[in-house]
């Protein structure tokens, strides 16, 4: 018999309510020492990444956050059966429990600001031309003309970078006074201003919202998304090097949990 | 919608449309099949080289903007970006690569460029 597992908990105790999980499978605990693995049991690997599939193991994920400290294990974990997985548990415990107790009470965010590039680098085009005491590349030679467009290219990249580095900073610091951590990328995209994610305590959660409407209100022409509160996804640290999960299918246990989110989020809009 | 997250946002397109721009560029393995083994291993030399050739760039402009270029040397660098420049186009266009395509996910490291 497969196990499809959901997660891992800090309870060694059954679940008390009845939770569905993939295909209308009972979900179960299976415990080791004080934590345990949320499962269902399944004869055949769910392969389809399915709106459908997907929304039910976040829910099932949901569920257990109401009463349990969770690490969401990536959608697709199958173990070959109860053995193999407690072999997992065994091997992980101290890891597990090391995350249960960083991410107890705390949920993940995300925010992603989009940001009117074209307007900001006209803005800053103009501003360039405007600048009479500019450095730039005398000569009329093909060889000068393409360093003169070149070194103007570079300057204007710089200028946008340290216009996007400001807005990044000043949204930074208003959520990262209620985080406890977070992983925050620059300029994905040109348009992509702003992709970050998290961390914060249950008590927190109303404070970090009202700060991102504060942040929301005087940026007009910008564009946002807030999601969440998630199961902490981009929180989970584990040691890379562990090679003592030799099922390929099992080793990435929690990685491309971005993806995970990223997948449920789009899906959800 | 799931149980209690909300995404929250009145442009979802918009968001759909950027984070689909920043999915993997390159497959995870090698795509080698006998039909396109040469464009996939094109694909990875040429953003070795596009890394290699950006890196020469940004040093150079930094160095016009230093002051510290004489003029024959700015005709110099310039002659050579620019040759440069014009033969990754072509080996683009040979192999059928758009700008976008060469780059390198680097895990948590973020993208190579």
């Amino acid at each position: 018999m497969k196990l499809y597992t959901y997660g891992i908990i800090d309870s060694s105790k059954q679940i008390n309510e009845p939770i569905y999980g993939l295909e209308g499978t009972c979900v179960y605990n299976i415990f080791y020492c004080d934590i345990g693995a949320v499962i269902s049991e399944c004869t055949e690997p769910v392969q389809n990444n399915t709106k459908g599939n997907v929304l039910a193991h976040e829910e099932v994920v949901e569920r257990l956050m109401e009463h349990f400290t969770v690490l969401p294990v990536r959608f697709h974990t199958v173990f070959d059966g109860r053995d193999n997985l407690l072999s997992m548990m065994q091997s992980y415990y101290k890891d597990f429990r090391d995350n249960l107790d960083r991410v107890r009470n705390k949920v993940e965010f995300g925010i992603k600001v989009i940001w009117p590039s074209d307007k900001i680098k006209e803005h800053i085009t103009n501003a360039y031309k405007k600048n009479d005491k500019k450095v730039s590349v005398p000569g009329n030679s093909s060889n000068k003309r393409f360093m003169r467009e070149k070194f103007e290219k570079y300057k204007l990249d710089e200028e946008f970078e340290k216009k996007a580095n400001k807005f990044i900073n000043v949204m930074d610091m208003f959520f990262s006074k209620f985080a406890a951590e977070k992983k925050l990328k620059k300029l994905k995209t040109e348009d992509l201003l702003f992709d970050a994610v998290y961390l914060v305590k249950k008590d927190d959660q109303d404070n970090f919202r009202e700060a991102f409407e504060h942040i929301k209100g005087p940026h007009a022409n910008f564009k946002f998304l807030f999601s969440g509160p998630w199961p902490p996804y981009n929180f989970v640290i584990l040691p890379k090097n562990n090679d003592l999960l030799k099922d390929s299918r099992q080793k990435d246990l929690f990685d491309k949990v971005i993806q995970h989110q990223d997948l449920v989020g789009a899906d959800t809009i | 919608m799931t149980l209690n997250s909300v995404v929250e946002t009145d442009f979802p397109e918009e968001f759909v449309e950027e984070m689909e721009k920043t999915d993997d560029v390159l497959p995870k393995k090698i795509d080698a099949n006998p039909e396109n083994v040469e464009k996939g291993l094109a694909k990875l030399v040429l953003t070795l080289i596009e890394l290699i050739r950006k890196l020469l760039e940004k040093q150079a402009m930094r160095r016009v903007e230093a002051s510290s270029l004489s003029e024959e040397e700015i005709e110099r660098v310039g002659e050579t970006l620019m040759k440069l420049e014009n033969k990754m186009k072509e080996l683009k266009q040979i192999f059928g690569l758009k700008d976008e395509e060469l780059n390198l996910n680097l895990g948590p490291l973020g993208d190579l460029m």
